[in-house]
């Protein structure tokens, strides 16, 4: 049974790249291809549209059904401050949203409820919050609100995960963490604005600054600690989003009526029912009309794809599929990554790995077509997605004759190659469960490593369930050697959180002098020079592709169904959640 | 997950008689229909554990991309599943997988259900009364985690660990049946006559008591056998069944939780749904037969 | 009596305490906890992790955590539910009673189904009318449930349309009115149907075999040879002594659909304790997972308990010291 957030990841949809396209004969595609007038040289991530293509009018008093997939039912902590399942997200995204809206490369911009300026040394943002924001209880929304969240992701008595390392670089954040201090320094309001003023100056700040306020007013006669159990989160939430909720049903369903006063004007719904629905019965729900909108899963993507009724809107997902080496260990006492296991240091033995396997061809006939080999660990979203490098592509030959060169040959005639000392050379792969296809994949890398002579075999001949997966990977356990995983990444394109010499989810363990400085560079003042950022970051992307700590494997699509009555609907990442905009044109069957 | 169907029916012989074997043959071969189930049964059972001995059991499951979910045809009899696997070739090697894993669970159950239900019900008293609440303990136990645990924290999960777990469980049913039979037994005369003449307990419960329940457990086995079949397709829906490399009926029929599957690739899962149905009928009919051959009022002429 | 069942409830207490520190040793023998999921969130500093668990006791040895937990549960308090952020008894409660209500409506149409079967099938066994029924009752005993809701649910929720397909009430209706009632028992009933059709097949060969052996036991035998008309010989004396042990396992029945309701709760979206069960073990959420295994074992053992009152009522072989 698949589990809330991280089964996202898992089962997300992905699709084919331009690579595949041109290389398939599917006309439809192609087409697809052309009409958008892409950059041949530059990943197609437009295979499906992103808007629903209705343009008839809205009728007045209209209703949508969206369908939240999930196998279990929502949690019902409607804050994002303490959520912790992406269904609940799901929810709060129809009454509540961050002050500062995002563009296409994840960028904060001034279109929102807020806007924002830095300071010249880069050191001092501030937002404005504009004047007609207001609450769903009439009360505006204030810099104090926005320094209030602050107050409570830092609180002590806080028991979310979302207190951050940019939050620690907030002037007096450590301080008030520690409960050295009761109000956080580098934090002034005035009214509508707020001012925010770090040590030392962040690019990441433009992409990653917490926005989402919470109603001080509303909220600061409960306690911190009882916050995330308080009816006043659970059941009477209060946001400035675009619909109020009206009635929950706990788990399974919550009743969205209109906010007229809206700050982005009236939405053009009348109400919204969201509803969960198994993941078995989505496209089914879809078909018969019970849901306008519902996000579809690789395995009924064909299914969906035959519907009269419904349009299938995809885009890239923020998310990579990747194998991994084990390089070493974690050393806690020191927070740093040690790199102590010889087994895989040399790389031509790592670059045979990357050539021995066939993602185009995984992503085409697995996937449907629906997921593409990745050239890099920064998704083709971002705009610092380096288009020069290229995924290792298919080549067997080449993949021996690598192995050949390293020392590794098939010295006692068994069919696999012993390592350079010509002793048995075994690898052990560990894969997660969840979700169909995993079996049959790992099957098939490891039948295509045994072709290039490498003896890989799965780790204790099954798949490992998500905690324990992770917990084999987290203690570094030795039966380990390579594995299989996939990372969401953040709106923000910094990648030392999962790269960095000291960051505990290195897995890995690869530790590079040459990866620490681009890591830095990446983050440094200079950074704020966008171009700057983008070169140091296509470096970052060359070293690590020549250097394989990891192969990155599957790039994803993920897709959405939606109902051909629903207009202004757009799947975009920065607009998705934008439901005042979407209306339908006619009444449901 | 266990058939409840159970012989309530008090049998007055003492014994079967040594002619019981006998019996039994007879009452088969006057029933056609048990008679053409047991045909089916060992020829089902002949061709399955024999083929598979043939069958290369790596082959089938490799993954092939050049053959996701093709139709039946002359090279793939009954098509291929998502990973261009021979459906074939995994239902008679999950047939096999299947029935002994059934075979096995049934054997144990019985071993255990009978010996702690034999004791419990033929001392009564305080031995009953401690075997009837660890009995009730290991009801009261939660199955699915006891399985969801087993299987995350075993270094390997195949069809022994499988046997074992389910064998923790469902010995409790049988044991249960047996001891409320050797309860009311206990008060019959002859167990009475033989405690009297000072016959150790030993000889009465092996020699006495045994072979008065002996057709209960018979029956039992039997049906349980049919109802095991099945047994891991419910947990494979679950997500906590046997890996894919040990291919087993429940494998295939949980493809079907993919509505794609269900819906549109009948030849997945509608063969392996068919096995269990025809197995489970032709043993449940052989087991009817043996039922009406343990009690002579049932007997057919 | 009395002193039967007391000295019933004093044997609970070593066995429940037995199960507590079972569960609790097994909780802790499986990777990983209630903050693991949070580890893929690349946002999510790991040292903050570190800190939640030391403040919520995960770092403890796994004794130290029992007694605390141990001695809260005493009084009733099985603590927060990491991953709903509430009282764990909270979350318990609004999907207890969806499942009950499940349990209680599948109970009544397998019972509603086995009852007119079994007395058809064993009065008239040997005949078409058995051989249909015990026909029925072999291929509900060899189809997977999952299978058999999924096709339900497809043909009656979305090509019929008749029912709702997945939820357990409709949330456009007010809580309180009748219309609040008539949608809860709308939404139950094609998960309830789907069970009985299938649970229900054993019931069947249980009763018949019952009446079966009834049949030509020596009491009936009297009764027909005393000329008592044939369906008087059934309602007197035939049924009702095949229905008592019937009637017995009813404890057992209920505790059983409370606890094994997980496949079809997950197939029609229904949120009940058998699918919380599952996530809480999948999530690690061990407060919510010991309560429900505490609270369901203890239904179990008085549901055995209520069993054996009832079995000792009805057969006088089976007595009660």
């Amino acid at each position: 049974m698949k589990i809330k957030s991280y089964s996202k990841v898992l089962s997300a949809l992905a699709i084919s790249s331009l690579l595949l396209a041109a290389c398939s004969n599917d006309t439809e595609k192609s087409s697809t291809k052309e009409k958008k007038g892409k950059d041949v040289e530059q990943v197609d991530t437009s295979l499906f549209p992103t808007k629903t293509t209705n343009q008839g009018e809205p009728i007045d008093g209209g209703h949508l059904t969206y369908g939240l997939v999930s196998d279990t039912p929502f949690e019902g902590i409607l804050n994002k401050v303490f959520y912790q399942g992406d269904p609940d997200n799901q929810v709060i995204t129809f009454f509540d949203e961050d002050l500062l809206d995002t563009d296409e490369n994840y960028v904060f911009t001034n279109d929102g409820a807020a806007s924002y300026e830095i300071s010249d040394d880069n050191k001092t943002v501030t937002l404005t919050i504009k004047d007609n924001v207001n609450w769903q209880d009439g009360k505006p929304v204030t810099g104090a609100d926005l320094e209030y969240a602050y107050l409570v992701l830092g609180s002590k008595d806080y028991k979310g995960v979302r207190y951050d390392e940019q939050m620690a670089l907030i002037e007096g954040m450590e301080e008030y963490h520690a409960g050295k201090a009761d109000s956080i320094s580098g934090i002034k309001v005035d009214g509508k604005k707020i001012t925010f003023t770090f040590k030392k100056a962040n690019p990441s700040v433009t992409t990653g600054l917490w926005t989402y306020p919470l109603h001080k007013e509303y909220l600061s006669d409960v306690p911190i600690a009882k916050l995330e159990s308080s009816d006043k989160i659970r059941k009477n939430p209060i946001g400035y989003g675009p619909f109020k909720v009206k009635k929950i049903v706990q788990g399974e369903a919550v009743e969205f009526e209109a906010f007229e006063g809206y700050h982005r004007g009236a939405p053009k719904l009348d109400s919204v029912t969201l509803k969960v629905v198994n993941p078995s019965v989505a496209v089914k729900s879809l078909e018969n009309g019970d849901i306008d909108v519902a996000s579809i899963s690789a395995d009924q993507f064909d299914q969906a794809k035959a519907l009269d009724n419904v349009e299938i809107l995809g885009k890239v997902d923020l998310a990579y599929t990747y194998i991994g080496f084990k390089f070493g260990h974690y050393d806690e006492k020191k927070a740093e990554n040690v790199m102590d296991n010889p087994k895989f240091e040399d790389k031509r033995l790592r670059q045979a790995m990357a050539y021995a396997i066939n993602n185009e061809e995984v992503g085409e006939k697995m996937y449907k077509g629906l997921r593409f080999p990745a050239n890099s660990v920064i998704t083709p979203n971002f705009k610092y997605n380096n288009k020069d490098v290229k995924p290792y592509e298919y080549d067997p030959e080449k993949a021996k004759k690598l192995l050949d060169e390293a020392g590794y040959v098939d010295t006692n005639k068994d069919g696999l190659r012993e390592d350079p000392d010509g002793k048995e050379f075994k690898i052990n792969f560990a894969s997660m469960s969840g979700g169909d296809i995993a079996e049959p994949l790992t099957n098939y890398y490891i039948q295509q490593w045994q072709e290039v002579g490498l003896d890989v075999q799965m780790l204790d001949g099954r798949l490992h369930e998500f905690n324990s997966f992770y917990d084999l990977l987290k203690k570094d356990n030795e039966e380990v050697d390579i594995y299989q995983a996939a990372w969401g990444v953040a709106s923000d394109p910094d990648p030392s959180g999962l790269w960095s010499r000291s960051a505990a989810f290195n897995y890995t363990r690869w530790v590079n002098d040459k990866n620490d400085e681009l890591l830095a560079k990446g983050i440094s003042e200079e950074a704020f020079d966008d171009q700057y950022r983008i070169d140091t970051y296509n470096e970052w992307q060359e070293l690590i592709h020549e250097e394989v700590p990891i192969i990155p494997t599957l790039f994803r699509y993920t897709t959405t169904g939606v109902n051909k009555r629903v207009s202004g609907y757009d799947y975009l990442a920065e607009r998705q959640y934008k439901w005042f905009n979407v209306g339908v044109t006619e009444e449901a069957k | 997950m266990e058939m409840k169907v159970e012989s309530g029916k008090i049998i007055q012989t003492k014994d079967v008689s040594p002619s019981g074997m006998k019996i039994i043959w007879q009452e088969i071969k006057k029933d056609k229909l048990a008679m053409g189930s047991l045909i089916i049964l060992v020829a089902i059972l002949v061709f399955v554990y024999g083929a598979s001995f043939f069958m290369d059991a790596k082959e089938i499951a490799k993954v092939d991309f050049l053959s996701i979910y093709m139709e039946p045809s002359s090279d793939y009899w009954l098509g291929t599943d998502y990973g261009g696997r021979d459906v074939f070739g995994q239902l008679i090697i999950g047939t096999r997988n299947s029935f002994t894993i059934s075979l096995f669970i049934t054997l144990f159950t019985a071993i255990i259900g009978l010996s702690l239900g034999l004791l419990a019900g033929y001392f009564g008293g305080a031995t009953d009364n401690v075997i009837m609440r660890v009995i009730d303990f290991v009801i009261a136990l939660p199955q699915l985690m006891f399985i969801v645990v087993v299987v995350t924290i075993v270094p390997v999960f195949n069809v022994y660990v499988f046997i074992l777990i389910m064998t923790m469980f469902l010995w409790t049913g049988k044991a249960r049946l047996i001891r409320s039979k050797a309860l009311s037994e206990r008060e019959l005369d002859y167990i009475h006559a033989s405690q009297t003449l000072g016959t150790p307990h030993w000889k009465i419960i092996l020699f006495q008591l045994l072979p008065n329940v002996s057709s209960l457990i018979i029956v039992n086995f039997i049906l349980n056998l049919a109802g095991n079949i099945g047994l891991e397709s419910s947990l494979t829906f679950l997500g906590f069944g046997l890996p894919e490399s040990t291919p087993s009926l429940g494998t295939l029929i949980s493809y079907a939780r993919n509505p794609d599957v269900l819906e549109n690739k009948w030849w997945i899962w509608v063969p392996a749904s068919l096995m269990i149905l025809v197995l489970m009928l032709s043993i449940n009919f052989v087991g009817q037969a043996l039922k009406r051959a343990a009690d002579a009022r049932q007997r057919r002429g | 009596m009395w002193k039967f069942i007391l000295r019933r409830f004093l044997v609970m207490i070593p066995q429940l305490f037995l199960l507590s520190i079972i569960v609790f040793m097994m909780a802790k023998a499986m990777p990983g906890d209630a903050l693991s999921g949070q580890e893929i969130n690349p946002r999510a500093n790991p040292a903050e992790l570190e800190r939640i668990r030391e403040d919520l006791g995960l770092n403890d040895p796994w004794y130290q955590q029992y007694i605390r937990w141990a001695s809260n549960a005493v009084q009733g308090d099985f603590g927060i539910s990491y991953t709903h952020k509430t009282p764990v008894m909270d979350v318990i409660e609004d999907r207890l009673w969806n499942t009950v209500f499940l349990a209680l409506v599948t109970l009544i149409f397998t019972y509603m189904l086995a009852i007119p079967l079994g007395i058809l099938s064993g009065r008239y066994n040997d005949t078409w009318v058995d051989k249909t029924v015990t026909g029925y009752s072999y291929i509900g005993f060899g189809t997977p449930i999952f299978i058999f809701a999924l096709i339900m649910l497809f043909v009656f929720g979305f090509a019929l349309d008749w029912f709702p397909s997945g939820g357990s009430v409709d949330s456009k209706v007010d809580e309180g009115t009748f219309a609040y009632v008539v949608s809860k028992i709308n939404h139950l009933i094609l998960p309830a149907l789907s069970t009985a059709l299938i649970a229900t097949t054993s019931t069947i060969q249980y009763l018949r075999n019952e009446i079966i052996d009834n049949k030509i036991k020596d009491f009936v035998r009297t009764a027909r040879s005393k000329g008592v008309p044939e369906s008087n010989v059934y309602s007197r004396h035939i049924l009702r002594n095949s229905f008592l042990p019937i009637a017995a396992f009813l404890g057992y029945e209920i505790t059983g659909l409370i606890g094994g309701a997980v496949i079809i709760e997950t197939i029609f979206s229904y949120p009940g304790l058998g699918q919380l069960f599952l996530s809480s073990v999948s999530l690690r959420d061990f407060s919510v997972v010991t309560a429900i295994v505490m609270m369901t074992g203890f239904a179990t053992l008085l549901g055995t308990l209520l069993s054996d009152i009832i079995l000792s009522a009805v057969d006088p072989r089976i007595r009660i010291e």
